[in-house]
């Protein structure tokens, strides 16, 4: 199969091209699961883009290894994904204990033009977003990272963490209160007041 | 004043904004890792050639030897028959007198009609 063929392929047949030998469907996976792995790996972890990079290497040659025994209608890749680049962060993090930046360490806009204050700001917001991420017990920021910026389901987030649905509402509420507190008092510092 | 949910889903957009992209050459070890993985699909087994079927249908090494041995040995006793056998066959070579007889009386008779 061409690989501009690939593109509306569901991730599952890419697969088990994959396992049949298609090297076009091997770069069209990568292509298109590795942006996800690595955005999921770098919020679980701190924002550690080289932790992130090595968890996307290792989840991925998982996948690959998999390939060849993957039942389809089991799972679905991205789940499988998802669960296993959470479980590669939640082992660094345990061995490594390494605290995220406090959120009082994040540098200030300096540019004044326009869409640089802008981009400044936004980074600032991501980066501030990320610190308080970092506070969360480990379930409930994977809770609200899957939800609210991977823009995941209740049902596959579900699936990806192992627990009812109920429970995924109740990590994402906890970890959304807890983010409101951590953030409240900087929403005239990182421009929010701005916006609107 | 708008609610803290607000609040939260301008950090959210900003994160998916700011989400890290993967380089070439991060994107390049991820594929060429991909490619060392591919299981590679069963060859075709290639369809044995006439000798090995022979052989085969033979018995292998063993039926194609014990073959060729008896071929050897009925060549062998054709162009040089053991001297033991003399006694039986006699001086002469007339096969009538074993009670041969390639050709019997019945069809000289065919072939005189």
């Amino acid at each position: 199969m061409p690989y501009d063929a690939m593109s509306d392929c569901a991730e599952e047949e890419l697969l088990a091209a994959y396992a049949a030998g298609d090297a076009a469907a091997a770069r069209a996976l990568t292509a298109r699961l590795a942006p996800r792995v690595l955005a999921h790996a770098y919020r679980m972890l701190g924002g550690d883009r080289a932790e992130a990079e090595d968890v996307t290497q290792e989840a991925l040659l998982r996948l690959w290894r998999a390939a060849a025994d993957w039942r389809s209608g089991e799972a679905k890749v991205s789940t499988w994904l998802y669960r296993v680049t959470a479980n590669l962060c939640i082992d660094r993090m345990r061995r490594k204990s390494r605290a995220g930046p406090a959120l009082d360490d994040i540098p200030e806009p300096e540019d004044d033009r326009p869409s640089a204050v802008q981009h400044m700001q936004q980074a600032a917001r991501a980066e501030a977003l990320q610190a308080a991420l970092d506070e969360l017990p480990e379930r409930q920021r994977q809770a609200v990272i899957l939800r609210h910026i991977e823009g995941l389901g209740n049902p596959e987030i579900a699936q990806i963490m192992d627990i009812g649905t109920r429970a995924v509402e109740s990590l994402t509420a906890r970890g959304k209160r807890t983010l409101e507190a951590l953030l409240a008092g900087r929403r005239t510092e990182l421009g929010y007041d701005g916006d609107d | 004043m708008p609610g803290a949910a607000d609040d939260l889903s301008v950090f959210f957009e900003a994160a998916r904004a700011e989400a890290p992209v993967p380089d070439g050459d991060f994107m390049a070890r991820l594929t060429a890792d991909a490619l060392a993985e591919m299981p590679v699909p069963a060859a075709r087994a290639p369809s044995p050639g006439f000798w090995m079927q022979v052989r085969s249908a033979l018995g292998g090494w063993a039926g194609m030897t014990g073959l060729a041995a008896a071929c050897a040995a009925g060549i062998w006793i054709g162009v040089n028959p053991p001297a033991t056998l003399d006694a039986y066959w006699g001086d002469s070579t007339n096969l009538g007198e074993v009670g041969v007889d390639p050709l019997s009386g019945f069809e000289l008779a065919m072939l005189e009609e």
